[in-house]
């Protein structure tokens, strides 16, 4: 079997709070890898740490004990600057709340890290315009974010994450503040813009049904990351075949 | 705002004294007298810059009416038909305009009855305050009368008092005329002879600009709040740009952007306004004053471009400085913590 260079890859990590009598471990010896083209969803009972663990990946915390890596390169020693320009180069984020920026328009939101990276504002906008197009939000592209349904914000939010094409889209409950209906819509707008834009995709989620659509299904523990006892039946709708997790 | 009408005034103030007092005032050094001989008068007239000189004749004399008299500083000066004095000696003497005053000089002449002391009596003509409060009572007469009652002869003169054509720059004119009269000659300018006054309007200014700092200081204090409450409020605004891949300096820029924007605004709204309301209020002769108590009947305002300047620059500095603090804070926050307490 040829070796894929891993997008991602946690090895060991350990994450506590506090110290002394307050202390709180959150897991330990948690090993995560990425490939290209995986789609791995992380489940978990609230409180287990799956936030902690997105936002160690994606280098804004610090584990306790272990290496976190994106592309071979650690997030360790690198100063916050560094930190910034590495991010934004190679991951998307998706948080459960959109948070858009109020003052800018959808359009301008979406251009937002192009504009960060450097690019023209011209480019950015069509590139923008193009995302938009992709998650169906084309008509209220000059719309601002307060005019917008939650379904609407949240496919905002999508397009948001993927316009730089990050290798490496995190999504921490990306459907946890909507109805069913609209969770099925972005959800589904998740699976095909993610393949068309992203290297690869980590999603944290409750929900079980879509959980189990995704290639890679783990549950995260305070004893490390499993693979889930109902995991992804074989030749599952997205991403790679079988599991690429804890081994 | 304030330094418009504090230049006002004070514009209002030196130009009555520029109007009212010698530009400049030549005397010899010592006790003596210029006599036409010399050729002083013409020398100076004929330097440029000047526009007229005129001589005058000081002395002390006793001012005396009826059974009562007082000492006081005489003056004669050309161009004058009878006595003006100050409301304090005129008051002193219970004297009222049109009467016959009695001058006793403190020269003497020598009569055949020993030396005596020459008197003179004249029409009190007026009786008029000074522009400028003086320490010591002071009458005015005609010059020919002033030489007899000093006893100098004809065209004798304790000094001279020069007009320029612009008084503005006075101490460089004073040193022209030092090096054309030669030694034994002092000379001394109106900001000289009004020094106290001239000292307490520059205090006056230093005094205001400090006050005016203050404000701006105390303003600058609440911008920084305004930045500070900005930052807390959209530091969720700020995680998320960190995740987007800001670095915290792009991040640390945007807030200070904020900040400094708040505080030119502000700056720019009150330079506006405070210069609008000045021109206004100094166009229209909007704010009144009693003419009984002040030499104007309006209140001046002035705008030196200079003051303005320096209140806009002081307060662009400071707002740069007090936004940095927030901003870098902003800078410095913790990501995850602030994405955690904003959800
Ligand atoms: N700064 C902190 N100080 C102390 N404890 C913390 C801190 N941050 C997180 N924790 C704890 O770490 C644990 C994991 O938190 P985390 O937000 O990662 O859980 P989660 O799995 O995302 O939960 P949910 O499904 O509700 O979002 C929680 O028990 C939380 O109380
Ligand atoms: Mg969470």
């Amino acid at each position: 079997m040829p070796t894929v260079d891993p997008l991602l890859k946690a090895e060991a990590i350990s994450k506590s709070f506090g110290s002394g009598d307050s202390l709180v471990k959150v897991f330990e010896s948690v090993d995560l890898t990425v490939l290209p083209g995986d789609f791995v969803a992380i489940m978990g009972p609230s409180g287990c740490g799956k936030s902690t663990l997105l936002h160690l990946l994606a280098g804004l915390d610090d584990p306790d004990s272990g290496v976190v890596a994106v592309e071979g390169r650690s997030w360790q020693g690198r100063s916050l600057e560094e930190r910034a320009r590495m991010r934004g180069e190679t991951i998307g984020f998706v948080f459960q709340f959109h948070h858009l920026l109020p003052e800018l328009s959808v359009e301008e939101n979406v251009a937002l890290p192009l504009l960060l990276a450097g690019w023209k504002e011209e480019r950015a906008l069509g590139e923008a315009r193009e995302c938009l197009d992709r998650v169906g939000m084309m008509p209220r592209h000059s719309a601002f974010p307060r005019t917008l349904s939650g379904g609407e914000r949240q496919r905002t939010a999508l397009a948001r994450a993927v316009v730089r094409k990050p290798r490496l889209l995190l999504c921490d409950e990306p459907t946890g503040s909507l109805d069913a209906a609209h969770a099925a819509e972005v959800f589904e707008l998740l699976t095909v813009v993610a393949r068309e834009r992203a290297g690869a995709v980590v999603v944290v989620t409750h929900d079980r049904a879509w959980a189990r659509r995704c290639a890679t299904m783990l549950h995260l523990a305070a004893g490390g990351l499993n693979p889930s006892v109902e995991d992804g039946p074989p030749g599952a709708p997205y991403g790679n075949p079988g599991p690429s997790g804890s081994r | 705002m304030a330094l418009a009408l504090l230049a006002g005034f004070q514009g209002h103030i030196r130009e009555r004294l520029i109007a009212e007092t010698p530009h400049l005032t030549v005397r010899p050094e010592g006790r003596g007298e210029f006599l036409p001989a010399d050729g002083l008068e013409e020398k100076i007239s004929q330097l440029p810059g000047v526009l007229r000189v005129t001589p005058f004749v000081r002395g002390r004399v006793w001012v005396t009416q009826s059974s009562r008299s007082t000492p006081a500083d005489a003056i004669g000066r050309e161009g004058l038909s009878g006595i003006v004095m100050d409301p304090p000696l005129a008051g002193a003497l219970a004297l009222l305009p049109g009467v016959e005053v009695t001058l006793v000089s403190s020269r003497t002449r020598l009569s055949p009855l020993g030396p005596v002391p020459i008197v003179l009596s004249l029409p009190l003509s007026g009786i008029v305050p000074p522009v400028t409060s003086r320490r010591k009572p002071e009458l005015e007469l005609p010059i020919a009368e002033a030489r007899r009652l000093m006893a100098l002869p004809l065209d004798a003169a304790s000094g001279y008092e020069i007009r320029m054509k612009d008084p503005r720059d006075p101490s460089r004119m004073a040193e022209e005329i030092r090096l054309c009269a030669g030694r034994g000659v002092s000379v001394s300018t109106w900001e000289d002879s009004n020094r106290p006054l001239v000292a307490a309007l520059k205090l006056e200014k230093i005094v205001l600009f400090t006050t005016i700092s203050l404000i701006v200081i105390v303003a600058g204090l609440n911008l920084a709040a305004i930045t500070a409450v900005l930052a807390a409020t959209r530091a969720g605004d700020a995680a998320v740009l960190a995740v987007l891949g800001a670095p915290p300096s792009t991040v640390g820029r945007v807030f200070l952007a904020a900040g400094v924007l708040l505080g030119l605004a502000g700056t720019a709204g009150g330079a506006v306004f405070g210069t609008t309301l000045a021109h206004v209020l100094d166009r229209f002769r909007l704010i009144p004053l009693p003419t009984r108590l002040y030499s104007i009947d309006h209140v001046p305002f002035r705008l030196e471009p200079a003051d303005l300047a320096a209140v806009v620059v002081l307060s662009c500095v400071w707002s740069v400085l007090v936004a940095l603090g927030p901003s870098r804070a902003v800078a410095r926050m913790n990501t995850v913590e602030v994405l955690r307490a904003n959800g």
